[in-house]
């Protein structure tokens, strides 16, 4: 059983507000999703070592300079921008 | 004015239409039908008559046209798309307009496809029935009471509601293949690494993967052709085979195909006896059936809610709306304004699959389900492998049932991952599968048929695929070319 408090807790690790009045059916959804992936221990000795899928591996690129984004055009989906920069102040 | 990439192209090609008139007659079908089924969220027509306009001018000059040009399709909300909002449907990203292109939208629009619009999608891929969607759920054409399937929802209703002759998709659990086998089409999700996912928007990066949604066999092999490839900024990506749709008519010498029994537990009867009667047709026209056991396909499902949710809140980390997108109207601390604008931003669903997430790769839980999941992916790769050693293509249900009704899935949300028990394997395991119609329910519902291949085995996959649907033509494929008409 997940508790509420732990339900807080993975929220803030998460960046998340839960309402006090979503607390109940959120701790309630959690639980039974979580029933849900414990059923990954039915599996038993089945699991080994994952490896990765045959002939993948990495692919490693030469590191040369490319033309980047104008900060310009980055910064249109921020209206814009200020002197440069993505603005983040204080909304009360 | 429908049909398939092959029938409108060869009009193109014979000037029999021009690509003027061909986009300004799916537009008019958008305008007219998209009220009822919900599968644009967003079009394009400006941009689209101004491609019509220049195949038109290559067709007039007498140029040669390559198979998909001047051919109109639609594009999935999760694929960026430069100067076209793009936001997953989700409230989070309102508002977002990508400074560059998809890898396959950047290739599909050098051979002048013609984008008719973006399609709704579950928010962020995260769903079975686009319902999650901040635009609401795209709806089934084969009946107004049934979802579209998802994530993928908007372009299988498209493209079943020809509204779109082809649609760019993802899958990451089933995306492309669940809504094909909803809407009766072909959805194909390839092996990964052979398409870009350079600008797809990332759900779980160890299993997304772009592909078509499409009418025939012919076409999504066609559309694969285009969009395979390397690509230097996907460096997943590999290079690219031999295009399939030249070795199509070819027929797979020998075929053996594998039925996994795992596969048909809790199947409804009605998808199960429209199976048996695909495996019946196959064995009449002369492949060989074998029949087989793959255990760990029984528990990939949590396995694949527990890597994909574990991925999911690590690539949504990034939407903290300082750098696009929604952001909260009131806050105080920098802390504050990241957790209002996720609360507010994210749907309930997203949300839930971020929190799971968390939990499975917190301090004191990474080993008892992270760690756990990936050792059994291991277990499912071995044991599609130890399958393929005895079979060339598995032959299984997309989904154990037709297309839900509308609301079913927002009832209960275990139940409703428990559907997507025969689409998740094949993404753990990195190799292709397609849906494709094999049958109607009494409802006069699709039945999909999923037939599964190695990796970078495409060419056997599509062949097996195109041979059934060769022999089915006109049993089958005749109910989907049914025109917009139908549902009104």
């Amino acid at each position: 059983m997940i508790t509420k408090e732990e339900v807080l807790d993975i929220a803030l690790l998460s960046k998340l507000y839960v309402p006090e009045e979503q607390l109940d059916a959120l701790t309630k959804d959690m639980d039974s999703i979580l029933a849900f992936a414990d059923s990954i221990n039915a599996a038993g000795a089945q699991a080994e070592e994952y490896e990765n899928a045959e002939g993948l591996s990495n692919v490693f690129r030469e590191d040369e300079v490319v033309p980047s984004y104008p900060v310009q055009e980055i910064l249109q989906n921020v209206g814009g921008g200020e002197n440069g920069y993505f603005p983040v102040r204080k909304r009360k | 004015m429908t049909g398939t990439i092959e029938r409108l192209s060869g009009l193109l090609r014979e000037k029999k239409v021009s690509c003027r008139e061909l986009t300004q007659a799916y537009l008019d079908g958008i305008a007219r039908d998209n009220s009822v089924l919900n599968a644009y969220v967003r079009t394009t027509k400006e941009q689209a008559l101004e491609t019509a306009e220049t195949v038109d001018r290559k067709i007039a000059a007498g140029e040669l046209l390559s198979p998909l040009e001047g051919i109109p399709m639609t594009i999935k909300d999760n694929i960026s798309t430069r100067g076209i909002e793009t936001t997953c449907c989700s409230k989070i990203l309102q508002g977002y307009t990508p400074i560059y292109d998809a890898t396959v939208w950047q290739t599909l629009k050098q051979q002048n496809a013609v984008l008719l619009g973006k399609t709704n999608m579950d928010e962020f891929a995260m769903g079975s029935s686009c319902e999650t969607s901040c635009h609401g759920g795209a709806v089934n054409p084969f009946g107004t009471g049934y979802v579209a399937g998802g994530s993928s929802g908007g372009g299988a209703s498209a493209v079943a509601g020809n509204l779109a002759v082809y649609a760019l998709g993802s899958d990451t659990g089933g995306s492309i293949r669940q809504p094909a086998g909803f809407c009766g089409l072909v959805g194909l999700k390839p092996t990964y690494g052979t398409v870009s996912r350079f600008g797809l928007i990332a759900y779980a990066s160890s299993l997304d993967q772009i592909g078509p949604i499409c009418k025939s066999v012919s076409d999504a092999a066609l559309v694969y052709d285009a969009i395979s490839g390397r690509d230097p900024m996907d460096s997943t990506s590999v290079g690219q085979k031999e295009p399939v749709a030249p070795q199509l008519a070819k027929r797979p010498e020998n075929l053996t195909i594998g039925v996994v029994k795992e596969y048909f537990q809790g199947v409804d009867a009605q998808v199960e006896e429209a199976l048996q009667s695909a495996i019946r047709t196959y064995e009449k026209m002369g492949a060989r059936i074998v029949d087989l056991s793959v255990p760990s396909v029984s528990y990939a499902l949590p396995v694949y809610y527990i890597l994909a949710c574990a991925e999911a809140s690590s690539n949504l980390g990034r939407y903290d709306g300082i750098r696009y997108g929604y952001r909260a109207a009131h806050y105080g601390s920098v802390h504050e304004m990241i957790c209002k604008t996720r609360s507010e931003g994210f749907g309930p669903e997203v949300q839930r699959r971020i929190l799971l997430g968390s939990y499975v790769l917190s301090a004191g839980y990474y080993d008892a389900y992270y760690k756990k999941a990936q050792n059994l992916r291991g277990a499912v790769i071995k044991g599609f492998n130890e399958a393929f050693a005895r079979c060339d293509v598995i032959l299984a249900p997309t989904v154990p049932m037709t297309a839900f009704p509308k609301g079913f899935a927002v009832q209960d949300q275990v139940q409703t991952y428990q559907t997507d028990v025969c689409t998740v394997p094949v993404n753990i395991a990195g190799i292709p599968a397609l849906s494709m119609p094999c049958g109607y329910d009494q409802k006069s519902l699709p039945i999909g048929m999923q037939l599964i291949a190695n990796r970078f085995e495409e060419t056997k996959l599509l062949q097996t695929a195109y041979w059934f649907e060769q022999e089915m033509a006109g049993e089958i494929y005749r109910k989907t070319e049914w025109g917009c008409r139908q549902y009104a």
